[in-house]
């Protein structure tokens, strides 16, 4: 059995999302083979297949020097007859996702999104925006699985590494890449900050992060901040919004008032020191990463806790 | 231009989630069901593009037993011109390759030159159909979508990528749009729209009249899920326990540990 690692280039180097691709290969077992999509990218693909990919093919290509769906579709549909891969494991990146799923329909392959373990021939992922897992079995000839990055270590040995240009026909994309834009700079920087309060959809309208959860964090001298359904729902704009599609922060104290934790969120905010957690579900995923939990009403405790914060410091 | 809004019916976000006999999904009975939110905001961007003119007319599509016909009824009040309802139990256990090959289907057949969708649902959270119907049309895809502006051709189109920064991709039309979630604010039904949704077609279709027989269902499935399970507990966090007095005192004191206070 062959798997296929798909290397992700960023900023110049292979990211540390694809090295846990190959401890996740390691799981499976099976021959692993690479490979680099880029232009000019001959010296990531060589630092790939020497760190462990083993035998890396390099689809190198001036038309491939930006992400775009249609050649990095046809680049893996590629790599996978080169190889006669059977397994196809890709980050679960934006890139990721926007073009593994057509690399399994091309394919007529089983696909598996955001897996984050592989046990007893199954692989394990998140459903219900965290709140189950679920043990997904593939019975086709090929299978394409994204993987959470950050679900296991990079892979550290090193490999007797080679390369192989791969030919890939990018005559005729059906996508073209503009440009890749930086976002506005934030006016409500988080990432300095060393106390966080944050609200989410339990905080149940606009107004009352004005009123309960505003003076929390103004008590304590730190800075509010939000999950995205607030975001999404217009209550606070982007620039509170903690998470992996917002701010990543790394406070000394994140108090998560009404957050029930989904992925994206604790991607943002599992690296602060301290994290307590109040919510009114006990099952709520925050109290898996936070130290300290009240299982509770928010509207109750946080005023009294802002009260007791300020007669503190007198 | 014709768009046609892929919804999926999901349980409510708040829907308690219990697990069924098979211990392979939740038990549906007696819970609540919602658009999906991704979709939700998939359908407002093209009832948009519709008040701007740039589409002519907004179907919805969706996959499902009766219930779905809510969902449906819900789109129409938004604004939706008509609604294609894809109910056959020989679609039961379709894993998503099944899904977007019923989907890719209604598409060609109501001539959609574009598919907007979600970019996941929020209960199988995989980010997986968008994408395969437009590998299966053989036409451009973009996923994570939180801008599209209409061209002569088709879009241009901002996807989001990490730590805020957005990617400007062209693509031209038909092709398929996976949009992520807070890229407008979502309408609600008004009254009008609502009574105006009860004169507005529903086409009820079955695998069969898409031409899908034996393709779709558990049948055709590569992938199925065996186990749904609560995730395993760690320690997690300690419990802070008693009235609400006794709690803030306790956390008073942590905070006062940690030297922040």
């Amino acid at each position: 059995m062959t798997i296929l690692v798909v290397g992700e280039i960023q900023k110049g180097s292979v990211r540390e999302a694809s090295y846990e691709l190959i401890t996740f290969a390691k799981k499976l077992g099976g021959d692993v083979k690479g490979l680099i999509i880029g232009s000019g990218c001959g010296a990531e693909a060589e630092a790939f297949a020497k760190k462990g990919a083993g035998s890396v093919y390099v689809a190198d290509e001036p038309a491939l020097a930006n992400y775009n769906v249609d050649g990095w579709t046809r680049a893996i549909k590629a790599a996978v007859a080169a190889s006669g891969a059977t397994t196809v494991l890709i980050s679960n990146t934006p890139s990721g996702w926007d073009c593994a799923a057509r690399v399994a329909a091309g394919l007529d392959a089983g696909f598996v999104s955001d897996a984050f373990d592989f046990a007893d021939g199954a692989f394990v992922r998140r459903v219900f925006n965290g709140k189950l897992d679920a043990k997904v079995v593939s019975s086709a000839a090929k299978t394409v699985v994204t993987v959470q990055p950050g679900a296991c270590k990079p892979f550290e040995g090193s490999a007797d590494g080679k390369t192989e240009k791969l030919a890939v026909d990018v005559s005729g994309l059906k996508a073209k890449f503009v440009e890749t834009k930086v976002a506005a700079a934030k006016g409500h920087d988080l990432t300095k900050a060393e106390i966080i309060v944050s609200g989410g959809r339990g905080v149940g309208a606009p107004e009352k992060f004005t009123e309960v959860i505003q003076p929390l964090a103004d008590a304590l001298g730190g800075q509010m901040g939000a999950s995205r359904p607030v975001v999404d729902a217009g209550w606070l704009p982007h620039e509170y919004q903690v998470g992996s599609s917002g701010q990543i922060v790394t406070p000394k104290l994140y108090l998560a008032c009404g957050i029930s934790g989904a992925i994206q969120h604790l991607v943002g905010m599992k690296g602060a020191n301290y994290i307590i957690a109040i919510n009114k579900d006990p099952d709520a995923p925050i109290f898996e990463v936070a130290q300290l939990g009240v299982v509770g009403d928010l509207f109750e405790i946080v005023p009294k806790l802002t009260a007791a914060v300020k007669a503190a410091k007198g | 231009m014709k768009i046609l809004v892929c919804l999926k019916q999901v349980p409510h976000q708040d829907a308690r989630l219990d697990i069924a006999s098979d211990g392979a999904w939740i038990k549906e009975d007696g819970i609540k069901f919602e658009i999906n939110s991704y979709d939700s905001f998939a359908l407002e961007e093209a009832l948009r593009l519709k008040d701007a003119g740039a589409a002519t007319e907004v179907i919805v599509a969706s996959i499902g037993p009766e219930r779905v016909t809510q969902a449906l009824r819900t789109a129409l009040g938004m604004g939706a011109d008509r609604a294609v309802h894809v109910k056959d139990p020989a679609l039961d256990g379709s894993d998503a390759l099944g899904i977007a090959r019923t989907l890719a289907a209604v598409a060609k057949s109501v001539g959609a030159d574009a598919v907007l969708m979600g970019l996941m649902s929020d209960d199988g959270n995989a980010s997986a159909v968008g994408p395969m119907i437009g590998e299966l049309l053989g036409v451009p895809s973009a996923s994570g979508v939180v801008k599209e502006e209409k061209t002569a051709t088709g879009f241009t189109v901002e996807r989001e990528l990490e730590g805020g920064a957005l990617e400007v991709v062209e693509v031209s039309a038909p092709c398929v749009l996976a949009v992520q979630t807070g890229l407008n604010q979502v309408r609600y039904a008004s009254l009008k729209g609502i009574m105006a949704a009860k004169k507005k077609p529903i086409d009820v279709k079955t695998a069969a009249d898409l031409g899908l027989a034996g393709q779709v269902g558990a049948g055709a499935a590569k992938v199925k899920i065996q186990k749904i399970y609560a995730p395993p507990k760690g320690t997690g966090a300690q419990i802070l326990k008693g009235s609400a007095d006794e709690v803030v005192t306790g956390l008073v004191g942590k905070i006062k540990e940690l030297g922040l206070l």
